[in-house]
Formats: C-alpha cells, structure tokens, sequence
C-alpha cells in the first residue's frame, strides 16, 4: 500500500519511512510513509485526531522520532531539530500564526533572521528584502504596517512570505483555506501553482475536496495513525478517500431529506443591521433554507441581529407569527429560536468547563430543572446522557473539559445545548468549518432529523456543495443585499458563485 | 472534578513518582502538602502552636477573612475583582457603630435591639456598596479592577467624613463580649455566625442556578450571552453578595475590635485575593471551589499565626504573603497550561 513506484520520480527533499510516534502506551502515529518531492504538491488528508499534526511535527523536527526513519535531502537525520529543519528549507505555516501583533510586517518578517550592518539593524535592508518577498506573492504592503492591523489572509501571506525566505525546500500548510473568502483561496492556489512549478515540496493538509482535487498531484490519508490510503489523485476517487478516510464506505455523503415545507416560522422583513441592507426571508417549518455569500456580505450579521447580537436599524422579526419587538438570546431562546455561531470557542462554549455544564447551562432557566433555586442534578445529568448518546460525543464522559474536545465533538456539545430545550427554529452560522469529514456527516444526520421532526432551519454557509446539498432553498446575499432566491431547481454552485459575486455574467470562477 | 477528569488524560503521558506527584497536585493542588509542612515547621518552632488554645485563636482570626475570601471568590469566578472589600469593612464598622451608638441613646436598657439595628445597617451598607461596584462592572462595563479600585477610595473617603478619622466608642456590652469574644459550645461566637454563610455560599455556587451561571460567565462571557444567560443581572448578584458578606464580615470585626474603626481592614484586598487564588480559584474567571477557598484562608491564618509565634515580624510577614502570592499566581498559570494541553 505505502508503495508508490520510486522511479521516475523527482527527488525527495524530505522523506518518513514506517515512522511511528508514542504517547505513553498511545500511537499518534504509526509506520507511516511518505516522500515530499520536489515540484509536487502532496495532500494530507485525515480527520481531526488521524495523526496530521504529529506528522507535521515529525518532519518539522517538533517531535522527536519513536520508529521508523526519516531523510532529509537523501540523508537519514533521526535527530532533526526545528533549526535543522528550518536551514534544510522546510517550513511551515500552520492554523495558529506565529507573527507577533504589535510589531510590524519587516519587523516579523525579519524575526530571528535581521540582516546586520556593523552590529546594528539594517532597516533599508529589512525593509527591501520583505517587500520584494511579499511582491512576489502579489501583497503589496507598506513594511511599516502592523501586523495587527492586517486582514487574516495577509496574515497568512506574511507567514507563507516568512516560509519561502530562505532556502528553497519543504512548504508544509495546514488548512490554509479555512478562513480565507473565495478570491483569497484562489490567490492562494495561484501561489501554490507557482512554487509548484519552481520545484518546491509542498505538504497540503485539508478538508476540502474540491481544493484536493485543484490542487494535490498524491494524496496521502491517515486515520487513527494509521495510513490508509495513497494514490495518485488522477487514479482516485473521492469517495475512496473519504472512504479510506472515515473507515466506511459512505452512500450517500450529503442527505436528501424530503422537503415538506410547513408554516413559515421565521421571518425578517427590510432588516438592516450594521452590514445588512434591507433584507426579508422567511423559513418555513420542515426546510432547510441556506443563506450564502461571500465572506463580509453580510449573511452572518442577518442572524446576529435576528438573535438580538447585533442592533436593528429598522424592519421586523417575525417568530412564528409573533413579531419580535426587543429581540435578546435569553427571549428567543425561552421561544423556540436557537443560534449557534460560527465562532465556537469564542462564542459558544466556556473551554474550560465540562461537556455537562457547557450542555446544561441554557436549560437552567427552564423551572423543570430547578426546586426552590437548587438544581435538580439527577434530572441534569439524565438530560445530558440522553443528548451525549443522541449526538454521539465520542468519549462519553460529562466531565471532561470543553477545551480538550476535537472540534467535532465541540460542535456536538453546541449542538446539545441547543437540543435541551424545546426548538423549532434553528440558524446554523458556518456548521461545518473546522470540523472532520465524520463529524460533518453526524452533523448532517442530525439536521436530517431535525428537518424531519418539523424544525425551521435557516443554513449561513460558505462552503458552496453544502449550501447547494443541503438546502431546499437559498438565498444569495452580496454587499449587504439580498440578491437571489434560488430554488432547488435553479440552485447549483455555478448560479450561486454568480449571484454571489453581484453579477450575472458567470464570470466568478466556479472551479 | 473537570479538573480531575482532565489531569487524569493527562496521566497517561507522565509515567513514575515524580508524575504521579504532579497529577496529585493538579488534582488537589500543591496546598495541603504545604499546608501540612507549615504545621510542622510551625509546631517544632514554637511547641505552643498546636495547642488547644492557639487552635481557638487562629479560628477567630480567620472568621473574617474567611467570609471575604468567600465573597473574593464568586466574585473572582464570573471573572471580576473585588479591590473595595477593604474601604467596605472600614465604612460598615463606622456606619454601623454610629448606628449602635444612636439606637442605644434611644434605648438604652435594649442592646438586642440596638445589635439588630447595627447588623441591618451593617447589611445595607454592603448590599449598597456591592450595588455600585456591580452596576460599575455590569452596566456601565468599565473593568472591574478600576471600578472597584475607583469605589475602594470613594468607600474610603466617605467613612473619612462620617468619622471625621475618629473611632466610634460606646458599643452595646452584648456586641463587644457576647459576638466579639464569646464563645458558642467552645468555638468563637462570630465563627459559628459565619458558618451559616458558608454553606450558603457553597449550596449557591454548586448547587444552584447562580453558581453555575457565574462559572459559565466568568470562563467565556460571550458564549454565556449566546446561551441566554442574562449576564448582567447575574454580576450585579455576585457584587451585591460580595458586599454583603464583606459588610457582614466588617460588622463581626467591629465586636472583636470593640469599636467603629475608620481604619479598619486595608489588608483585606491583598488578603482575600490571597486566600482565593492559592484556594485555586484562577484569576482569568470561571474556576475556584469553596473547600479550595477556605483551605486558602487557613493556610494564610496558619502562615500568619505560626510566624508570630516564631516572632518573626509584621514587616517580614508582609513579603512571605507576598511571596506566597506570586508562587500560588505561578501554579495556577502552570495548571491552566496543562489542563488546556
């Protein structure tokens, strides 16, 4: 399986043989193989918690090597160091930058590497250096900004910047895509292209197929430390991999559930909020509706102020009939309306209590839960067994702190928050980001159900596949507006980009 | 018990006796160890310190700030500060003393009476200064460390005018002998009164709605709000609480001093925060228990006492706590490092 036929291909600047990793008596990682050659593009594909990042660490020399062997440039280093890996040209950009806010773009540039005249900074020579590197990714940046003050996707370019100073070798990147808009993930893709065809090694972790497929030239899949698949992306396909990924063979990965629209439970009529302009839906009862766009469009903030998070200008919230003068989440919540945000660690969960007490906390206000103001804990902890078996939350023990859950089973712990209580409406704000192929499967599986249970649910989403998979129906917003009412009919990825980008050419790129 | 389950994964990685040391103190805190140490050190230093009667005194001079480290404490969890415990103690000893003294003018024959009007105001005091330092926090949101900062010297100021800096003498007998010095089934009169609270204080922060509300503010205030948890109104409880008990704390101090004292209480901020942070409440909101907190306290007492036996000065008590302080500041960073591991 590990295999690949050795020949005829470039050479490995970077290379795992059977390569293992420990914690305790746990396997991170076990005999894994690969080659990071030049001039190829190398997917890593794998749920969260398959071994991606103890394999980052392992080429990176973050870890240290429990089996197995590894080369750098043809030559076995059992012992590499981060400073090792670094001067062989591997480098990488992970999720969690590592620039420092307060200083400026030449200044993190040039971090641990300033150019020196005399014992002093060079700053002109700072400063041209980093503005040649950024050019090259097409970032033209004052070196003086700083860093606080730049977009994510800037960020990320910085960092990506910092990666390619140097010698030219391994580029690792881990979800780049995540929080970058549509025209940044292509700017990005052009960029990988480039250092493609200049003969960089580039390792590319995602979630995403439709970037695999634009992208990978092989695909390596992991799961439980385990490799489980390898190939040549020309000669696989996706439901192999995502196979291959999830350790079952998948029928269907998106659910067609029926649409059987009922009343319409919620409703917005002219809303204008902060970014959004004048925007009427409505949902009905049994029907998933997406609301899609590009990032900043405004989407997010349609459920923000309907939730009462963010300020009404003007126009009405109706909730099953009933408008919503003074919205607030204590008030609709006790009404059936539940919002669960995009941001999850920052909005949605308390990191550092339990899954019990993340679970519980919504359901206090309802008087069922309390005597004379003490909390019925037999009845909580009945309530939090039955929610945690329903979504499947892994290690089912309640007391385990939020913070050191995936981000999948993060989500089911929002998601059993939201399930406490009596509901029929949902607004689900990008479900899926940052969570694994299985965990978005079960997600899909429970909004099936709910949708089959009679609830409204109102979809915000990027990801175009899912908003055109998933939805009965959907709006497009752009620049506030809301620009289109597809339905299902009429609802396909290249309609939506359209719309999206606010014009009816089909210029946007759709891939 | 999350910070149990947790250090328990944990274990998995940190094999032999050194590891299993570190998870008992993740999982119980590094404070009896010390606590058991200090008791020894303590006890061979000064053979008196173990002794029936030096064990009554410690637990009169922890009552108080045993009640203010609680208050310190559900404060400290919904992820606030509380710098005016100190001003707050000094203004109810005043306000109440003057109270005292006027009804027993009136009534001279009825300390019971003139106790009960001490203690009301005593009360209100705190429930008005708690109102102020929540109001502050909760609806204007400024900073908790400045609004409390900024009322500690309003507090202060005030009980300045009252008592024109002077103590207020002439308390009820009752007051002074009965609440200050007496004694209940051999234990400290103003101890047993504190004991009430204390369960109260733990049933509200476990075992009811409050309590779990303020763990889930203080540990991330957005997702509380998204949750339907109606924040303000539960800070302006937490401060409102905090003051009550700190008032209630005062007027006990006031009997065992015998006096309104306008001076009364500055090392009670320090203190308070002391006794709750080395109990493992952390400083970034959302953790701390009431048995960790009153562990805290007795080990501040205990440090407190023992030095004195061992006649080692207030000035050099002073950097011990200080010391103690950072070192318990220190573990609690180390602890939230591991546990987010």
């Amino acid at each position: 399986m590990n295999a690949l036929a050795p020949q005829a291909e470039s050479e490995a600047v970077v290379s795992l043989s059977a390569a293992c990793k420990f914690y305790g008596s746990f396997a991170a990682l076990k005999d894994v193989s690969l080659d990071l050659r030049r001039g190829e593009v190398h997917m890593l594909l794998g749920e969260n918690g398959a071994g991606k990042s103890t394999l980052v660490s392992l080429l990176t020399g973050v870890n240290r090597l429990d089996g197995g062997d590894r080369f750098v440039r043809g030559r076995p280093a059992p012992d590499l160091r981060p400073s090792d890996a670094r001067a062989a040209g591997i480098d990488a950009v992970l999720q969690d930058f590592s620039l420092a806010p307060a200083l400026s773009v030449a200044e993190n540039f040039g971090l641990g590497r300033e150019p020196l005249r005399g014992g002093l900074l060079d700053h002109g020579a700072l400063h041209r250096r980093t503005r040649a590197a950024l050019d090259r990714l097409g970032l033209h940046l004052d070196p003086e900004t700083r860093v606080e003050t730049l977009s994510r996707a800037e960020q990320q370019l910085l960092e990506i910047a910092r990666a390619l100073d140097g010698v030219p070798g391994v580029l690792i990147l881990d979800e780049p895509t995540a929080a970058l808009s549509h025209d940044e993930s292509e700017r990005l893709f052009r960029i990988v292209d480039r250092l493609r065809a200049e003969g960089w090694a580039i390792l590319y972790i995602s979630h995403r197929m439709e970037e695999i497929r634009r992208l990978g030239d092989v695909v390596t899949i992991l799961r439980d430390g385990r490799q489980t698949g390898h190939y040549r992306l020309s000669e696989v396909t996706n439901e192999r991999m995502i196979a291959d990924m999830v350790g079952r063979e998948m029928d269907h990965f998106y659910p067609q559930s029926p649409h059987r629209p009922g009343p319409v439970l919620l409703e917005t009529r002219d809303l204008r909020a902060g970014p959004v302009k004048g925007v009427s839906i409505r949902v009905r009862a049994g029907e998933v509706v997406g609301l899609g766009g590009l990032v900043g469009c405004g989407k997010a903030e349609v459920a923000r102020a309907v939730f009462g998070l963010l300020p009404t200008e003007s126009g009405r919230i109706v909730l099953d009939g009933q408008e919503i003068a003074d919205p607030s989440p204590a008030g609709l919540l006790s009404r059936g309306l539940v919002y669960l945000p995009q941001d999850r660690r920052g909005e949605a969960l308390a990191l550092g209590r339990s899954i019990a007490e993340n679970m519980q906390i919504e359901v206090l206000a309802d008087p069922g839960y309390t005597r004379v103001g003490i909390v019925r804990a037999g009845r909580l902890r009945d309530l939090t067994a039955q929610l945690m078996q329903r979504l499947g939350i892994a290690p089912a023990v309640p007391g385990l702190a939020v913070g050191s859950l995936s981000g999948g089973n993060q989500q089911k712990v929002v998601l059993g928050r939201a399930l406490s209580r009596a509901r029929r409406v949902f607004i689900f704000d990008e479900p899926t980001a940052g969570v694994d192929v299985g965990a978005r499967l079960d997600f899909y599986r429970q909004l099936e159900r709910l949708v089959a249970e009679g609830a409204a649910v109102l979809l915000i989403t990027s990801d175009l596949q899912e908003l055109v998979h998933l939805a009965h129906r959907a709006y497009v917003m752009h620049e506030g507006h809301l620009v289109a009412d597809l339905p299902k009919a009429s609802l396909n990825e290249k309609t939506v980009v359209a719309h999206a980008f606010g014009d009816q050419t089909h210029q946007g790129n759709t891939q | 018990m999350t910070e149990a389950k947790s250090s328990r994964m944990n274990s998995g990685h940190s094999r032999g006796a050194a590891g299993s040391l570190v998870d008992g103190v993740m999982r119980f805190g590094a404070l009896p160890i010390i606590l058991a140490i200090c008791l020894v050190v303590f006890q061979l230093g000064n053979d008196r310190f173990l002794s029936p009667m030096n064990l009554t005194n410690m637990s009169q001079q922890m009552v108080f700030l045993l009640l203010i480290a609680l208050g310190q404490m559900i404060v400290l969890v919904s992820g606030g500060f509380d710098l005016s415990v100190g001003a707050v103690v000094a203004l109810t000893s005043v306000v109440s003393a003057k109270a005292m003294v006027a009804v027993m003018a009136l009534f001279p024959e009825n300390d019971a009476l003139a106790i009960a009007a001490g203690f009301g105001t005593a009360l209100a005091v705190g429930l008005v200064c708690g109102l102020i330092n929540g109001i502050g926090v909760a609806v204007l949101k400024v900073n908790a460390f400045i609004v409390t900062l900024a009322t500690a010297s309003i507090f202060k100021g005030v009980t300045l005018v009252i008592s024109q800096g002077l103590q207020v003498p002439g308390l009820p007998r009752t007051f002074v002998y009965q609440i200050g010095s007496g004694r209940i089934l051999g234990l400290p009169t103003s101890l047993v009164m504190a004991l009430p609270v204390v369960a109260l204080v733990w049933l509200a922060m476990h075992h009811m709605r409050l309590g779990r509300y303020l763990y889930a503010i203080g540990s991330n205030l957005r997702s509380a709000v998204v949750a339907g948890v109606q924040v303000n109104r539960q800070l302006l409880a937490a401060y409102v609480i905090c003051g009550t008990i700190t008032a209630f704390s005062g007027w006990l101090l006031t009997a065992r001093v015998s006096s309104g004292e306008p001076l009364l209480g500055g090392e009670f901020p320090l203190n308070s925060i002391a006794a709750a942070v080395i109990g493992g409440c952390s400083l970034r909101g959302g953790e701390g228990r009431v048995p960790g907190v009153i562990l805290g306290v007795i080990f501040i007492t205990v440090l407190a006492n023992g030095m004195d036996l061992l006649r080692i000065g207030s000035n050099y008590q002073m950097i011990a706590l200080g010391v103690v302080l950072v070192g318990a500041v220190v573990l609690d960073r180390y602890r939230a490092a591991r546990a987010v591991r």
